[in-house]
């Protein structure tokens, strides 16, 4: 492998983790959903989770920080599964996490830009 | 619950302790919480898949699901874990750091049974990475912890056995066999004896450390590169130094020889 590749590889991880909560929030943001649903939602975004596990830690550690709450609920199709929804404290911290986003994507946007002038 | 054959029930119970095990300890996960969402993962995952489900099934599930080694955060991982990771799934050159390192370890551990012979292998291991950095323009940075030791041994083992070297040999001949006696030196008390085997010693060390700066004069730069990195900064005057410390313990041993 060379060197680029490890640097490119490293980032890349390093940048998916960092998304990965940010993601998580923004699809419970729609509605209450089950661990499952979660990660095909996610799956649909390209290159964002490569081994689907590592999202049910997040899940469990945004639960216990009391950003998402659990409850269970009957499923036509099988045994009763566990859904997850944003709380409120969730809902304002997804809104400071999404303008932080946002600010973060212009900045780098208008970086970009300069550099195609120069 | 889902129905699998029973390798495959065995290749998921296998997962589930593996998970149970990576999780356990950490402040801010629940293993129970993780371990039902993955069962409920697995369950719909395989959802209209004839039952039983067979272990091939079920394992391109358990890969989508990933290595629950991974799954903790970094900053909840003990070191011992984040260092077996680093061993694991690391890039190929810090594994051979550590498997360097790994060497050295069982050197040490293994020292009273003839463990030392490993300092070989692991000596090896680290110059050869040494030599892959230095062509990728890279430098050793902390890794320099992992593959200095072994290489810092051996030198010193090197160094230790050139010094005394031819020494040992004339020093036993002359202490043990009655060589100096054979010659004249006899002392008349134990302070005269112990004089003369010690300037007898010294003088010996003297002139082979004189002889040796000629041979180091001549192979410094092989020496230089076998042990690279650390004699970095080795050149061919620091055989002078020996030298001079030659002649300084010779000339001790001579004037205990010879004057007093």
């Amino acid at each position: 492998m060379q060197m680029s590749d490890t640097f490119y590889d490293n980032w890349t991880t390093q940048l998916r983790k960092g998304l990965l909560e940010l993601a998580i929030l923004n699809t419970l943001g729609a509605g209450p959903l089950y661990g499952y649903d979660i990660v095909r939602r996610l799956g649909d975004v390209d290159s964002l989770v490569i081994n689907e596990g590592t999202v049910y830690p997040i899940l469990s550690r945004l639960r216990n920080e009391q950003y998402v709450e659990s409850y269970i609920e009957e499923s036509s199709s099988g045994p009763p599964r566990k859904y997850y929804r944003l709380t409120p404290r969730g809902r304002e911290e997804l809104r400071r996490m999404n303008t932080h986003w946002t600010r973060l994507h212009e900045a780098i946007g208008s970086l970009k830009k300069e550099r195609g002038r120069t | 619950m889902i129905d699998l054959t029973p390798e495959a029930r065995k290749r998921f119970d296998e997962y589930l302790y593996r998970m149970r095990a990576s999780l356990r300890g950490s402040r801010s996960i629940e293993p129970q919480e993780v371990e039902q969402n993955v069962v409920e993962h697995v369950q719909a995952a395989l959802e209209g898949v004839p039952s039983p489900v067979g272990q091939e099934r079920l394992s391109e599930v358990l890969m989508q699901l990933g290595p629950p080694e991974g799954w903790l955060p970094d900053e909840e991982r003990p070191a011992w874990r984040k260092v077996m990771d680093r061993v694991m799934t690391g890039p190929d050159d810090w594994r051979i750091a550590y498997a360097s390192f790994a060497l050295t370890l069982l050197m040490i551990v293994t020292l009273p049974i003839g463990g030392i012979l490993l300092v070989l292998p692991a000596f090896f291991l680290s110059r050869a990475y040494v030599e892959m950095l230095a062509q990728r323009g890279e430098s050793l940075g902390a890794r320099r912890w992992l593959v200095l030791p072994p290489i810092a041994l051996l030198m010193l083992l090197a160094c230790v056995a050139a010094l005394i070297g031819a020494t040992a040999p004339v020093a036993a001949i002359g202490l043990n066999e009655g060589g100096l006696r054979a010659v004249g030196f006899r002392g008349d008390t134990e302070f005269e004896r112990v004089r003369i085997e010690i300037g007898f010693v010294a003088m010996a060390a003297g002139v082979w450390w004189i002889v040796l700066s000629g041979v180091f004069a001549m192979l410094w730069r092989p020496f230089r590169f076998t042990f690279l990195p650390l004699t970095q900064g080795l050149r061919r005057g620091h055989a002078f130094v020996l030298t001079i410390a030659g002649i300084v313990v010779g000339g001790i041993g001579s004037v205990l020889l010879f004057v007093v």
